[in-house]
């Protein structure tokens, strides 16, 4: 077995300085003269050109993605302010990446399934494993370019995902690919050959509150609840007029109160963030959102946040079939750092307790997440998923 | 039989009906129950709902506190480090420098600008985070107009988008082009030092009470360290002037020195001189006398003799005050050449002791002389150091009283020989210790105004000492007796030295 692995951090606020820093590191801890795969991972404070730049000459030749993050997870530390780089030289794992870019709502399932192709393309005739991707989180209904990905990967390939993001500014978020940022734009890996994974994904949201039910919707849009606005449902927790709700801090603060749907079949219900409350009152989900369900709002803390990534931990290891990990990849929801705030750390705690100290962790806070659904089949189907952790564990 | 059966169904009609009227009413009765069972399941789920209001506005509250109270954690971590970085530097760009960095590290804030006075009361802008020079300059020459607002500020007053006025926010938060802000002056005992502006524009990340006080302490931190730094500035500043006057005054001692030193020559040059010419006449005054003296030139009234006994005296004590000026004015001038011989100091000192024991018997004064044996030679001109014992030694005799006792130890230490002339005299007070060798200065005492001395004889012997690489002091004490110390080197070059 000949892989390795380097992770370089650096949180110099200097751009061109930090992202020199963490190659080098990355680059001096990978114990081999190149890298096949350069995943970045950058704080929204530094200028993406600055940041590839800079990592780009040092890594020419390397298969290299990435995007903006909250924040940074590391195995001694959360960093909001910095630039993460892994760096992986495997004999072993093959990798392909592909990109899709200028995603609109009108395009963007198709644009899932031409960055799927390209994936494939440049990956080839190996065993495939797993496909991790990550997409502009600016970019409503994520759900359709996942199924646009699945319509050339099939509905239950594993599939992990992220959505890039700002520093809850929900503003403006980058993606890397090769030498070049792109906005409103998809890329991602394909990891195969002689490698093994194991993935698992919780939330720990628990329902708050009678049901409702979701009378009327158009993709990703709620229109109704019981027969009312659907804004009318926070309207009522929040006390606050629907105006309100998006512009103010209060609003923001309905990312930990998100929205559960019930999945016949499955172990937890499937949340959905209110990215925007419209005029007519109807909530823009990051998801797609099925008509007639069952909706409650949704409640956490930071107990079962943590014991959400414990049980993350737990069935992502089990899932290996008793293989040592040698990485593991986190990609955790905004909203769970901004709910466990100081006690994010505890969390990575609880992770290195599953895992081994001795494992390298590399994870990333993200807007939307992908992996596959908790439902009581054996095989289960990847879905855009809110306010949850991922772990992917890499042997 | 028959007769009956035409009864029988209406019968069984009848029991139906019944059977399925009480059904009917059983279950309206149970529709009814059910009803009511939904109607409380339904006040049970709006009851729980409203529960879960409280819960939502409970959860609110706590994770607006939660947050609150994480930023100000984080505020407080970050005013600690960046209250180390800057207190421990006391160069004023470095101040900058660490605090630039620190702010945009340790705080939560996209937009930065710091305006410190300049030496000519004039605000500069020394950080600028996210703002461009005219973005920057802008802000600054906004807020300077604004009188009222720059007045405020100076007097120590903070705003933040949290606790100010509609009105004043508005003017500030058009100076800055920031809607999230907390704008602290920078004091310090000195007074008002700058203005720390820090803000955020997304209403994502609004500042908070937290955040204004956090700031307004570090304002005040920036304040010390900065007026430490220009203090310590101005003591430094001071230092350098002082050390520039000390360097000065140095020179011009120097200077003065050299003047002196030049003088001395001059001074020794002319004492040799006029000793020269002195010694000349002096010389056949003293033949002359001498041959009057003894009547070649035919006989003299005694009365004449007497007075030319006294002018033969007189010419003695002359010559020999000329001749110890003209040993002094060589030595000092360095044409005195030392005759520099591995020699006998026990020898040396039995010398002294043959030429002087006539007056010691007078006065009944005990010798005693004790010579380390390890000293068996020793490197110096002979002749020379004994002049330096019979002026130590004569002195002694002349200060010390009928029985007295002088002894000369001679002690090896370190390759350096220390010998002690110690008396039993009248002893020398201190004021005039340290004078004692200076030319011609006499101690004022009975004995002084009674014995006629030139004044030169110790500052003789300490040229001749010094010649010699050595040292010479005095301790005394009133009554008891004075000792002289004085060292000479064991080995010295065995060449002649010239000094």
């Amino acid at each position: 077995m000949s892989t390795h692995i380097g992770i370089g951090f650096s949180h110099d606020f200097n751009t061109e300085k930090a992202a020199r820093e963490a190659a080098l590191e990355a680059s001096a801890q990978l114990k081999s003269a190149s890298a096949d795969f350069i995943l970045i991972l950058s704080t929204a404070q530094h200028e993406p050109n600055a940041v590839i730049q800079n990592i780009y000459n040092l890594f020419q030749g390397s298969k290299i993605i990435g995007c903006s993050t909250a924040g940074i997870i590391l195995n001694h530390a959360v960093i909001t302010h910095g630039i993460a780089i892994l760096a992986i030289a495997s004999k072993d794992i093959k990798f392909g990446i592909g990109c899709a870019r200028d995603i609109t709502t009108a395009n963007i399932q198709q644009k899932g399934s031409e960055m799927a192709r390209k994936i494939i393309s440049d990956f080839g005739q190996h065993r495939r494993q797993v496909c991790i991707f990550f997409i502009d989180g600016q970019i409503a209904d994520g759900s359709r370019l996942l199924k646009g990905v699945q319509e050339i990967f099939g509905n239950v390939f594993p599939l992990v995902g992220a959505g890039s993001c700002d520093d809850f500014r929900f503003e403006q978020t980058f993606q890397v690919f090769q030498d070049r940022v792109l906005r409103h734009a998809a890329l991602g890996v394909m990891m195969g050959g002689q490698v093994s994974v194991g993935i698992s994904g919780y939330h720990g949201w628990r329902p708050l509150g009678k049901p409702r039910l979701i009378n009327k919707v158009d993709g990703n849009v709620i229109r109704t609840i019981d027969g009312k606005k659907a804004s009318s449902l926070y309207e009522e927790y929040f006390e606050e007029e629907y105006e309100n709700l998006h512009s103010t801090p209060l609003g923001q603060m309905s990312i930990l109160y998100p929205l559960g749907i019930f999945v016949e079949g499955s172990r937890e219900y499937l949340l959905r963030n209110a990215v925007n409350i419209l005029d007519d009152g109807s909530i823009v989900c990051q998801g797609g959102v099925p008509e007639n369900s069952v909706v409650h709002i949704m409640i956490g803390n930071k107990d079962s946040c943590k014991q959400a990534a414990t049980q993350a931990c737990e069935e992502a290891k089990q899932n290996l079939l008793g293989k040592k990990p040698q990485l593991i990849i986190i990609i955790e929801s905004m909203a769970r750092l901004k709910l466990l705030g100081r006690a994010a750390i505890q969390e990575i705690e609880n992770i290195k307790k599953v895992f081994g100290t001795d494992v390298p962790i590399f994870g990333m806070y993200a807007h939307g997440e992908i992996c596959p659904f908790q439902t009581v089949e054996r095989i289960k189907k990847p879905y855009l998923q809110n306010e949850s952790i991922v772990v992917l564990a890499i042997s | 039989m028959q007769q009956y059966i035409p009864l029988i169904f209406p019968t069984i009609c009848a029991l139906i009906i019944c059977a399925l009227v009480i059904s009917v009413i059983v279950k309206n009765e149970q529709i009814n129950q059910i009803k009511g069972s939904l109607v409380k399941l339904k006040k049970s789920f709006n009851e729980l709902d409203e529960q879960a209001k409280l819960i939502v506005k409970t959860d609110l509250e706590l994770n607006k506190a939660q947050e609150e109270s994480d930023k100000r954690l984080k505020g407080l971590e970050a005013l600690h480090k960046t209250a180390r970085l800057i207190s421990t530097t006391l160069d004023e760009q470095e101040i900058f420098n660490r605090l630039d960095q620190s702010l945009q590290a340790n705080f939560d804030f996209d937009k930065i600008l710091l305006f410190i006075y300049d030496k000519n009361k004039i605000l500069k802008t020394k950080i600028r985070v996210s703002y461009s020079q005219e973005g920057g300059e802008y802000a600054l020459s906004s807020l300077e107009k604004n009188t009222a607002l720059m007045k405020a500020i100076q007097e120590g007053t903070v705003f933040s988008s949290v606790n100010t006025p509609q009105q004043r926010k508005n003017s500030i938060t058009q100076c800055f082009s920031t809607e999230h802000f907390v704008l602290s002056p920078i004091l310090a005992q000195n007074g008002f030092f700058g203005i720390l502006f820090v803000g955020n524009q997304s209403n994502a990340s609004p500042v908070t009470e937290g955040d204004e006080e956090i700031i307004s302490i570090l304002a005040n931190q920036i304040g010390q360290s900065l007026e430490n730094a220009r203090l310590f500035e101005e003591v430094f500043l001071s230092s350098q002037a002082l050390e520039t006057k000390v360097q000065d005054r140095t020179k011009q001692l120097e200077e003065a020195l050299e003047e002196v030193r030049n003088i001395s020559q001059k001074k020794s040059e002319f004492i040799s001189a006029v000793s020269h010419e002195l010694r000349t006449p002096l010389t056949s005054i003293k033949g002359y006398a001498s041959i009057l003296i003894t009547g070649k030139l035919g006989e003299i009234p005694q009365a004449v003799k007497e007075r030319l006994e006294k002018v033969n005296t007189h010419s003695d004590n002359l010559v020999k005050l000329i001749n110890d000026l003209l040993d002094i004015a060589r030595i000092e001038s360095g044409r005195a050449e030392m005759n520099m011989v591995e020699s006998d100091l026990n020898h040396v000192i039995e010398n002294v002791h043959d030429l002087l024991t006539p007056q010691m018997k007078e006065k009944n004064i005990r010798w005693k002389t004790q010579v380390s044996p390890e000293i068996s030679s020793i490197i110096l001109d002979a002749s020379q150091v004994e002049r330096v014992f019979i002026n130590l030694v004569g002195n002694a005799i002349k200060f010390t009283p009928e029985n007295g006792e002088i002894s000369i130890n001679a002690v090896l230490m370190d390759s350096t020989v220390t010998v002690e002339v110690s008396d039993t005299g009248i002893g020398i007070a201190p004021k005039d210790i340290t004078r004692l060798f200076d030319e011609f200065y006499r101690v004022e005492n009975d004995i002084n105004q009674n014995v006629k001395g030139t004044g030169l004889g110790l500052a003789l012997a300490k040229k001749i000492v010094e010649a010699h690489q050595g040292k010479i002091w005095i301790t005394s004490q009133i009554n008891q007796g004075t000792t002289f110390h004085f060292t000479l080197p064991l080995t010295q070059t065995r060449e002649e030295k010239s000094v």
